[in-house]
């Protein structure tokens, strides 16, 4: 599968993403201690995770420590990534978002964290639920299916993933019953999903398409 | 593990869109976490909605993080206690406490593992100036890695086990070690330490492959004399090279520079020096 964000340049790091074979192999060279494994990943997956870090955090440092923290999080524990319950791209992505959403979270005086230490590596222990819908879907898709879906719901799937609310806080912010933040973030995944499993050279990855 | 109450199917079943997207607060989320992990059902319904979730993430628009990023998750990397056993050359003399210095770029706000990353990096001990440049040799062979993945893991592993010898070797007291390197950025760059006994280790990277019959030849020259060879190696493809041998009398003050030769057994060097460094103290 390979990875391509709309990126005028073409040359991101993104660009070396690709083979989830080889990202198989370079973590578990990271798991067994070689830097230069984690560099590689690192080369590979920068630009998405600084781009998810920064779209969550809105703060460039804040989404740089983000990163850092996430990829010494691979860096510790890429042991327990298991192979076979989505690709490590995903698994990544899922610790930086992970992170980005506690960082932003953290922010928030309202809102009460444990201390970053008390944390067990975040991410690493997220749902498996990751697990893409198939092989090959570009940016632009994602968002021509995006702007598919009734704002409402569009602005639930937003606010939750982009914006690191938890639920009871999108139901304050939009002034809507916590039931129909849930029947809209519901709706609004299963439209995606539904969407984008049209537009794409259907493969299902070891998925079961609904 | 599951402070928090133990959740029903349907419960699970009703957080599970909040769940995938990350919107819960974290202690609801782990506990749907451990009901999946132990539940009997197979709960379908959380991997149909979670499915398309990291498309979320490609949707979002591409930004570089600053170049100065890779340096420092390399360095906290290197540096990082928890995986110090395993990971490049951070010998337990290194360990030394220091009053941590904020270098450059690093936030105020500082989680612990970057704290104590910062405090290997800027303690400046003499057995450990050595040792930066060290990891920053083993960070610098790295780019090799996305070409190399298969053949010559094994060659690399051999060189980072040499670079933390190297490090450990010139931790120890009587040693004396030198940073090798060549007039340009690309040039090769190394550490070489000699012990009391005068086992010398060297290890370098970016350096030329070795093709025939040819090899790098180190030298040992002391102030006015004439350079002794010391030993060779050959180099492959990944531009790593290590030497073992003996170099008595290896006295703070002495070059130790790298020449290629067309063959083993050279007694005088073939110029240009490559790359080389003069031997100092380190204790």
């Amino acid at each position: 599968m390979t990875e391509q964000p709309a990126d005028e340049s073409g040359i991101t790091g993104a660009t070396l993403a690709g083979d989830p074979a080889v990202d198989v192999r370079l973590l578990s060279a990271v798991a067994a201690g070689e830097l230069g494994a984690l560099e590689a990943l690192y080369d590979r997956y920068r630009t998405m995770a600084y781009s998810i870090a920064y779209r969550i955090t809105a703060d460039a440092t804040a989404a740089e420590d983000v990163v850092q923290d996430a990829f010494l999080g691979v860096w510790r524990n890429a042991a327990r990534y298991a192979e076979g319950r989505g690709s490590v791209k995903t698994w990544l992505l899922s610790i930086v978002h992970h992170r980005a959403v506690d960082a932003v979270r953290r922010r928030r005086p309202t809102v009460e964290l444990p201390e970053r230490d008390d944390v067990p590596p975040a991410g690493l222990t997220l749902p498996d639920v990751w697990a893409e819908v198939a092989g090959r879907i570009d940016a632009d898709a994602v968002r021509r299916a995006l702007l598919t879906l009734p704002v409402s719901q569009r602005e639930a799937l937003e606010l939750a993933y982009y914006g690191g609310l938890t639920q009871l806080e999108i139901a304050d912010r939009t002034r809507a019953p916590l039931g129909t933040v849930k029947s809209r973030m519901r709706l609004g995944l299963l439209s995606l999903r539904r969407v984008l499993a049209d537009e794409t050279i259907v493969e299902p990855a070891g998925g079961r398409r609904a | 593990v599951n402070a928090a109450r133990r959740l029903s199917c349907d419960e699970v079943r009703d957080l599970a869109p909040a769940y995938v997207l990350g919107a819960l607060e974290r202690d609801e989320e782990a506990a749907v976490r451990d009901h999946l992990a132990d539940c009997p059902e197979a709960h379908a319904e959380v991997t149909e909605l979670g499915a398309v979730v990291p498309y979320l993430a490609d949707a979002v628009e591409q930004i570089e993080p600053s170049p100065s990023l890779r340096d420092r998750i390399m360095a906290a990397a290197a540096a990082d206690p928890a995986r110090a056993a395993s990971a490049a050359p951070t010998p337990t003399a290194a360990r030394t406490e220091a009053e941590p210095e904020a270098p450059p770029a690093v936030p105020q706000s500082m989680p612990i593992d970057r704290r104590r990353a910062r405090r290997a990096w800027a303690d400046a001990s003499p057995a450990t100036w050595l040792l930066r440049i060290a990891a920053v040799l083993v960070i610098g062979v790295l780019g090799a890695w996305n070409v190399l993945l298969q053949g010559q893991v094994s060659t690399l592993a051999e060189f980072r086990s040499a670079v933390a010898t190297v490090a450990d070797a010139a931790a120890q007291p009587g040693a004396v070690s030198a940073a090798l390197a060549g007039s340009g950025p690309q040039s090769p760059r190394g550490v070489a330490a000699v012990r009391a006994d005068g086992a010398l280790i060297v290890a370098v990277s970016g350096l030329t492959a070795t093709a025939g019959a040819e090899v790098y030849e180190a030298w040992l020259i002391a102030p006015g004399g004439t350079p002794v060879p010391v030993g060779s190696f050959t180099v492959g493809r990944e531009g790593t090279g290590v030497l073992r041998a003996t170099a008595a009398g290896a006295a703070p003050g002495a070059t130790l520079a790298l020449t290629r030769e067309p063959a083993p057994g050279a007694t005088k060097p073939t110029l240009p020096i490559v790359s080389s460094g003069v031997v100092r103290a380190t204790t």
